[in-house]
């Protein structure tokens, strides 16, 4: 599955989340692809799903797709089970 | 087989080469497939090259509003961004955008090496960061006339100790924030979001808690960074523009009405920002991930340094606060800058919204409401006016740099010390002197953090 994180610059906490989101996807045994982007770029850009902080929420309003929405960007056990959710 | 010989330095000196192994190496570290060692490989050294172009497209697009500014107001008005800074320096003078690279990569080695023997237990893994720190120090010392290999070795040994010793200074707040102990502040803001938090102590009430009040969301769309630059060059752009006049404006705008001429070089300048950050992104991409799993190993049990918007999620509106009480703070401060005689700085949306809202919410957990206020206003102040001090102590625009000026405050108080370091005649007693307070410090925080476990 194609998976994109995102953040203001996209060059920052997005990728902590892609790490995060690749170390998750090895574990489960799940095949992807993670990139980290701009929220600016996150409407041109088709995925299956979007990762990014809570706080982010209203400026993802127009996208379309499936969104999760991390509140503690830190905790991967927070990822991992709102990710498994959408998965299954 | 001289010429074999100096080719084949010639291409190993390539900035975009030199980055291009580190991630090589990175990636083989981490026994990545074949297929992602070459792809991740040619990435970063693509990163690289966009990046060049992007801070280009920056510098192209400044350079006839540095001249507006003149005519419009007779001052030099500077947009202060680092990343344009080190980025327009890599593609001008190629030593420098070589020297950055090895510094942020040896440079990241002495501070694992030193989290391991040290009691600072943190890996700084802010890797935008740690790039303008190389690309400042890169440009430091090639001002003032060091040799390679020496800008290499000092470059990359205070580099280390920088991206150590800065995660330290934020610490005890952070750990108010969080609640624990496991992640560190990883910015090179940090001396300036900490003493406005401390600001915001004194005058503040840390009874009553920023995250009680009602704010309007309207203001999120600021986190989109192609929106508010824009927004803000925009602006910026046009009031120049009118303040210039459209007689003069025809000098730079030729047949082109000129609001449409400001509004086209306005956007150029995000459209600059936003390729400039792609290319960022790529090399970032790689060698960030390599970085994490070296560091982690090495040192087990460190604390990661991270960026900015790790934090945000636990007081989002002190953030808001901290923004919207920065940009008084940067008017104000453009103002003070004014009788300098220096350069304006212009106010920095990037800084004022991230940054700025790091000191609201610093200043909330030290003072609470009012204390996240006044220490988004203080920062605000950190924004602009050591921008205008330090701009003279480097030189920039002779190396066809133009409009743009270093920003954050830890990377201008290093650089500063560097040169009041080099201007005794003896800057071996600067890094002495260094040594001795790094060897103090050590000794101190291993005190108080025995206390800190202590308590738990």
């Amino acid at each position: 599955m194609n998976i994109v994180t995102l953040c203001g610059l996209g060059v920052g906490s997005s990728l902590m989340l892609k790490m995060t989101v690749e170390e998750i996807l090895e574990e489960e045994g799940i095949k992807g692809r993670v990139e980290n982007l701009d929220l600016g770029s996150a409407k041109a850009k088709q995925a299956d799903l979007y990762v990014v902080s809570k706080d982010m929420e209203t400026n993802l309003r127009d996208v379309e797709g499936k969104i999760i929405f991390i509140e503690n960007l830190t905790d991967k056990e927070e990822v991992r089970k709102k990710f498994l959710e959408i998965v299954k | 087989m001289t010429e074999v010989i100096s080719a084949f330095v010639g291409i190993i000196k390539t900035p975009a080469v030199i980055l291009g192994l580190i991630a090589l190496l990175g990636l083989l570290v981490q026994k990545k497939s074949f297929s992602q060692v070459v792809e991740g490989t040619l990435k970063t050294m693509l990163g690289l090259l966009i990046l060049s172009a992007g801070a280009g497209l920056i510098v192209e697009n400044l350079a006839p509003f540095s001249e507006m500014f003149t005519d419009a107001f007779n001052l030099t008005g500077v947009v202060p961004f680092d990343e344009a800074v080190v980025g327009a320096l890599s593609e001008k003078v190629g030593m420098i955008a070589q020297n950055t690279s090895l510094i942020l990569a040896i440079g990241f080695l002495v501070n694992v090496i030193l989290a391991r023997i040290t009691p600072f237990k943190y890996i700084f893994l802010t890797g935008h960061m740690m790039w303008i720190m190389a690309g400042g120090l890169a440009w430091a010392f090639y001002d003032l006339g060091v040799s390679e290999l020496n800008t290499i070795i000092y470059g990359s040994f205070i580099q280390g100790c920088v991206l150590l010793l800065l995660p330290a200074i934020a610490q005890p707040i952070v750990r108010k924030i969080t609640g624990n102990d496991k992640i560190a502040y990883g910015h090179l803001t940090t001396i300036g979001v900490v003493a406005s938090a401390y600001v915001g102590k004194i005058f503040g009430n840390s009874a009553k808690d920023a995250e009680d009040m009602e704010l309007p969301e309207g203001l999120s769309f600021f986190k989109d960074t192609a929106i508010s630059v824009s927004l803000v060059m925009l602006i910026i752009y046009l009031i120049t523009a009118i303040f210039t006049g459209a007689e003069t404006m025809a000098k730079y705008a030729g047949e082109t009405n000129f609001i449409v001429y400001s509004i086209l070089k306005g956007l150029g300048f995000a459209a600059g920002v936003l390729i400039l950050l792609q290319g960022v992104r790529l090399f970032l991409g790689e060698i960030i991930p390599a970085f994490k799993g070296i560091g982690m190993k090495i040192v087990p049990g460190a604390r990661p340094a991270l960026d900015v918007p790790v934090f945000f999620s636990y007081a989002p509106k002190s953030l808001m606060l901290g923004f919207i009480f920065a940009i008084p703070g940067m008017l104000v401060g453009l103002f003070v800058s004014s009788f300098f005689g220096t350069v304006i700085p212009l106010p920095s949306i990037i800084g004022g919204f991230f940054t700025g809202g790091m000191a609201g919410i610093f200043g909330n957990a030290l003072g609470g409401r009012r204390g996240s206020m006044i220490a988004g206003f203080v920062y605000g102040l950190f924004l602009t006016i050591p921008v205008a001090l330090f701009y003279p102590l480097y030189n920039l625009a002779e190396y066809g740099v133009q409009g743009v000026a270093y920003l954050v405050s830890d990377g201008i108080a290093v650089l500063s010390l560097i040169k009041l370091s080099f201007s005794t005649g003896f800057p071996v007693i600067g890094l002495l002197v260094f040594l001795a307070i790094f060897v103090f410090l050590c000794i101190r925080f291993k005190n108080r953090n025995e206390n800190y476990q202590l308590e738990q």
